[in-house]
């Protein structure tokens, strides 16, 4: 046991005290956050926009074919373009998308934290789209013409009846996207990134020892992951009270 | 549209069609109507026979494949028509409510008038206040949708709808997805609206209603007014046989 103790111990130290090797978690775990943060930044709006151009096309689509205007084709174009995206995207693997962004649509910059930020971001914007349009859907049309009928246009009755109850159904599955977009995040490393992940295989690969590394690598996901989902549980408990 | 000759009447409905499918479906085929201001219009027909289609092509819910619709002496189905300020002007009363659970009572009333009118706050309460009252529902003001029986939330449906104001009130099928005991509480404020002379056109298979309240009585099958006139003449003295065949099944 003695032994066993003194051997954890010189392990411990060999790993993250000597060469004060702690630090690059750090670092790789200050780039993860940054990565994932920024990246939610963009998927936000990315998926705001993406989510707004695909139902109001759904729901406009046939009072705007009847007077068939410039505007009519301009939108129906920028849907076509959305849904291409969100086909793309959801269609193939994220790590792939990654090293498309790196080696060949920003091959001459190396810049590899923001390229995987906008890569995830990219990526990140679809699911929130789907999530969102999924969640505007899933309001009774009822709602719709209800606030149309009382004299209401398009983006009134989005913003002071849709949104608020689309808010309230979709925040947690939301907050969940964004847990799985700080996991995701640990295939930076393909691009030369070094977050929590490729520090942790880092300093296996200087110390030869890759238990303590990986397994602190690990237990640091596992620790961000349970405070993030109990903090959604909180929200979701918040939100069903509320609701009467 | 404007002559004199049509002066009092608010909706003038002309060679109105509404298709689906390419023309496979004709929900309305060619229905013509006038309804005179102060006017209670009661629609009744078979089911599918395109009695909501008609109600909601008066409010552009449903965009007419044919017909004009003049409102006022516009027609609202026109190009460049500003269809949101005509919305206003008509409200609607849904079978399924439709209110807005993420506000309470007061606020469902005062969201259209603050933000569309410009009302102030305090104007805009002080006008859904006076009209809970009538509807004796004035407890209720800050309570949710969902506290609610399906009577009470009807009944907060149409005053909701007043709260701006309109010249027209549409209604389709306003009792039927309510309990039997509430089906009362909602017809009489509809009566009394009727009698403050407000223009009505009510889908409804209450047929003592429309006997009671109704001016004029439309019957519609497969996308067409067969037959209107009078409650009595209608009730009393069908002349198609559809009708005939459909007041058999229903009285
Ligand atoms: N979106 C749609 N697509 C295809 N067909 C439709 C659509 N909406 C309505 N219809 C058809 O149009 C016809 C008229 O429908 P409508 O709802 O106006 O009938 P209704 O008289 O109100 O019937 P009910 O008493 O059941 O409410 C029906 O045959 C219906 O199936
Ligand atoms: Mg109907």
């Amino acid at each position: 046991m003695q032994a066993w103790f003194a051997d954890f111990k010189a392990d411990f130290k060999l790993n993250f005290i000597d060469a004060a090797r702690w630090k690059w978690l750090v670092e790789g775990l200050g780039n993860t956050l940054k990565i994932t943060f920024f990246s939610l930044l963009i998927g936000l709006v990315l998926g705001i926009v993406v989510a707004a151009v695909r139902s109001t096309y759904d729901k406009n689509q046939e009072a705007m074919a009847k007077h068939k205007g410039v505007g009519y084709y301009v939108f129906a174009v920028v849907n076509a373009v959305c849904k291409l995206y969100l086909t793309v995207i959801r269609g193939t693997p994220v790590v792939v998308q990654l090293l498309i962004m790196y080696f060949i649509i920003f091959a001459t910059s190396r810049n590899d934290v923001l390229i995987a930020t906008i890569a995830f971001g990219i990526n990140s914007g679809a699911y929130v789209a789907e999530i969102l349009r999924g969640g505007i859907m899933s309001i009774d049309n009822g709602q719709f013409e209800a606030g149309r009928s009382l004299g209401f246009n398009y983006v009134q009755t989005m913003i002071y009846i849709i949104i608020p109850q689309v808010f309230k159904s979709v925040l947690p599955t939301l907050c969940n996207e964004f847990i799985v977009l700080l996991k995701e995040t640990s295939v930076a490393g393909y691009v030369g990134v070094v977050d929590l992940t490729k520090a942790g295989d880092l300093i296996r690969g200087r110390t030869f020892s890759a238990f303590m590394p990986l397994i602190a690598v690990a237990l640091i996901y596992l620790v961000l992951v349970v405070v993030l989902t109990s903090l959604v549980g909180v929200l979701e408990r918040r939100l069903r009270r509320s609701e009467r | 549209m404007s002559d004199k000759m049509n002066q009092d009447s608010v909706i003038c409905v002309c060679g109105l069609k509404k298709h689906y499918k390419g023309g496979v479906i004709k929900a309305l085929d060619g229905v013509n109507a006038e309804i005179k201001r102060g006017e209670v219009v009661v629609v009744i027909g078979p089911s599918g026979s395109g009695k909501s289609t008609f109600l909601r092509s008066l409010n552009m819910l449903e965009i007419p494949s044919e017909g004009q619709i003049f409102v006022n002496g516009v027609d609202i189905a026109g190009k460049g028509v500003n269809i949101n300020e005509h919305r206003q002007k008509m409200g609607m009363v849904f079978q399924h409510f439709n209110l807005f659970p993420h506000m309470t009572i007061l606020k469902n009333m005062t969201i259209a008038p603050t933000t569309l009118l410009k009302k102030s706050r305090e104007e805009a309460e002080k006008k859904a206040m006076e009209l809970l009252e009538v509807v004796g529902l004035s407890d209720r003001a800050l309570a949710y949708p969902s506290q609610l029986s399906g009577g009470q939330k009807q009944r907060i449906a149409i005053v909701r709808a007043l709260c701006m104001e309109p010249d027209v009130m549409l209604f389709d099928e306003p009792t039927s997805a309510l309990d039997p005991e509430m089906v009362g509480e909602v017809l009489d404020v509809m009566k009394k609206l009727a009698k403050q002379g407000m223009t009505m056109i009510v889908v409804t298979h209450e047929m003592g209603f429309a006997r009671e309240v109704a001016d004029r009585v439309i019957f519609m099958d497969a996308g067409v007014i067969v037959e209107e006139g009078t409650p009595t003449e209608i009730f009393d003295n069908p002349k198609s046989e559809r009708l005939q065949g459909f007041l058999a099944k229903v009285l």
